[in-house]
């Protein structure tokens, strides 16, 4: 939900990167935060279990600066993608403004690309949200490994709205920063 | 033009922020701060804090997010208020009109006892505020929550984005 602070001129928004497990949220936040200028970000903060597990969620600020005297915030958050913390992953829905599917491109991970995404519907209308009107970003990870799905296949099961949607390898940043760019822009426009 | 699902305004801003004064000097507490309940801050008072309070704000909502889940288990509606109390430091963290976080930090020059006395005062006043600030957000039209921020904050916004985000 963003918050418009009207005397301290600040916009806040918030982005969901959601997704299966191991499929590279956490590896997204942690390029974006090796990668802008140390001015825009704040603290990083990962509540992860001993193995680097996600086990609440991963959280990073980033300030774009004063735009028209307004001080705009996007706070991106990942959710643990591990099947039994399902009740974390709604949690940090709430208030969401724009949400990151990141989807692993492995032929073996496809079936629980689906049922992440099922899982965020069913989260995102417990909120009483629908997934068609939140802005959404797909970023297929991990396209540089032997073994997995097409483009076109993983859009016909994933994409069903034609959300844009960017190809990643997101261990060596590659189309970490597209996504992000999109995703900040939609969410800004349902602003305007 | 630019409209937010919700919104502070300049005369609720200071409404607030008069009453977070009041607590933080009558309960004798180092800081006090004001967390939308998604995790953002809307106000600070007192000391700066020397911790990141952006980050500070987004595990205040967790936490209250986390032991809300808790109540439910036990058979609860909620945890209303939670207490963390530490060697030296300690928080008192309470959920107002089911929307926004009141979070007093405060050490061993007062008790808990003042804290919670002087917060609940507080929480009283808060619910007039805030009640006038979400009937003014639902009665007014969307056009009357934009700012006059102009058509370029998008463009100049995204020429931003694309500036700071890449490799």
């Amino acid at each position: 939900m963003s918050l418009i602070n009207y005397s301290s001129r600040e916009i806040n928004c918030k982005i969901v990167y959601y997704g299966p497990g191991l499929c590279g949220k956490t590896t997204n936040l942690q390029h974006i935060y090796s990668r802008v200028p140390q001015e825009t970000r704040g603290k990083m903060i990962s509540l992860a279990t001993e193995m680097d597990r996600t086990l609440f969620f991963d959280f990073l600020p980033l300030e774009l600066g004063q735009i028209r005297g307004f001080r705009t915030r996007f706070h991106l958050y990942t959710v643990p993608g591990q099947v039994y913390y399902n009740a974390s992953r709604k949690l940090i829905l709430k208030g969401v403004d724009g949400i990151v599917f990141v989807a692993d491109s492995q032929i073996d991970r496809f079936d629980a690309n689906v049922e992440s995404l099922m899982n965020m519907h069913d989260n995102l209308s417990e909120h009483g949200l629908a997934t068609e009107k939140i802005p959404m970003v797909l970023q297929y990870n991990k396209r540089d490994l032997p073994r997995v799905v097409s483009v076109p296949d993983l859009e016909k099961e994933l994409n069903p709205n034609q959300a844009p949607y960017f190809e990643a390898v997101a261990l060596r940043g590659s189309g970490v920063f597209d996504t992000l760019k999109v995703a900040c822009k939609l969410v800004l426009k349902t602003l305007g | 033009m630019v409209k937010g699902n919700w919104a502070l305004f300049e005369e609720d801003f200071w409404s607030i922020n008069q009453i977070l004064q009041t607590l933080m000097r009558s309960a004798s507490s180092r800081s006090v701060m004001l967390i939308d309940k998604t995790g953002q801050l809307i106000n600070s008072i007192g000391e700066p804090p020397g911790f990141d309070v952006t980050s500070f704000s987004s595990l205040a909502a967790a936490d209250f997010a986390a032991n809300a889940q808790l109540a439910e288990m036990v058979g609860e509606k909620d945890f209303a208020t939670l207490v963390h109390q530490g060697a030296n430091e300690s928080l008192y963290l309470s959920m107002i009109a089911n929307r926004v976080i009141l979070v007093v930090l405060f050490d061993k020059k007062t008790s808990l006892g003042l804290v919670r006395l002087k917060a609940r005062r507080a929480t009283d006043e808060l619910i007039v505020v805030l009640n006038r600030l979400f009937n003014k957000l639902s009665y007014k039209n969307e056009d009357a929550l934009t700012t006059n921020l102009g058509a370029d904050f998008q463009t100049e916004a995204e020429s931003e984005i694309d500036s700071l985000f890449k490799d």
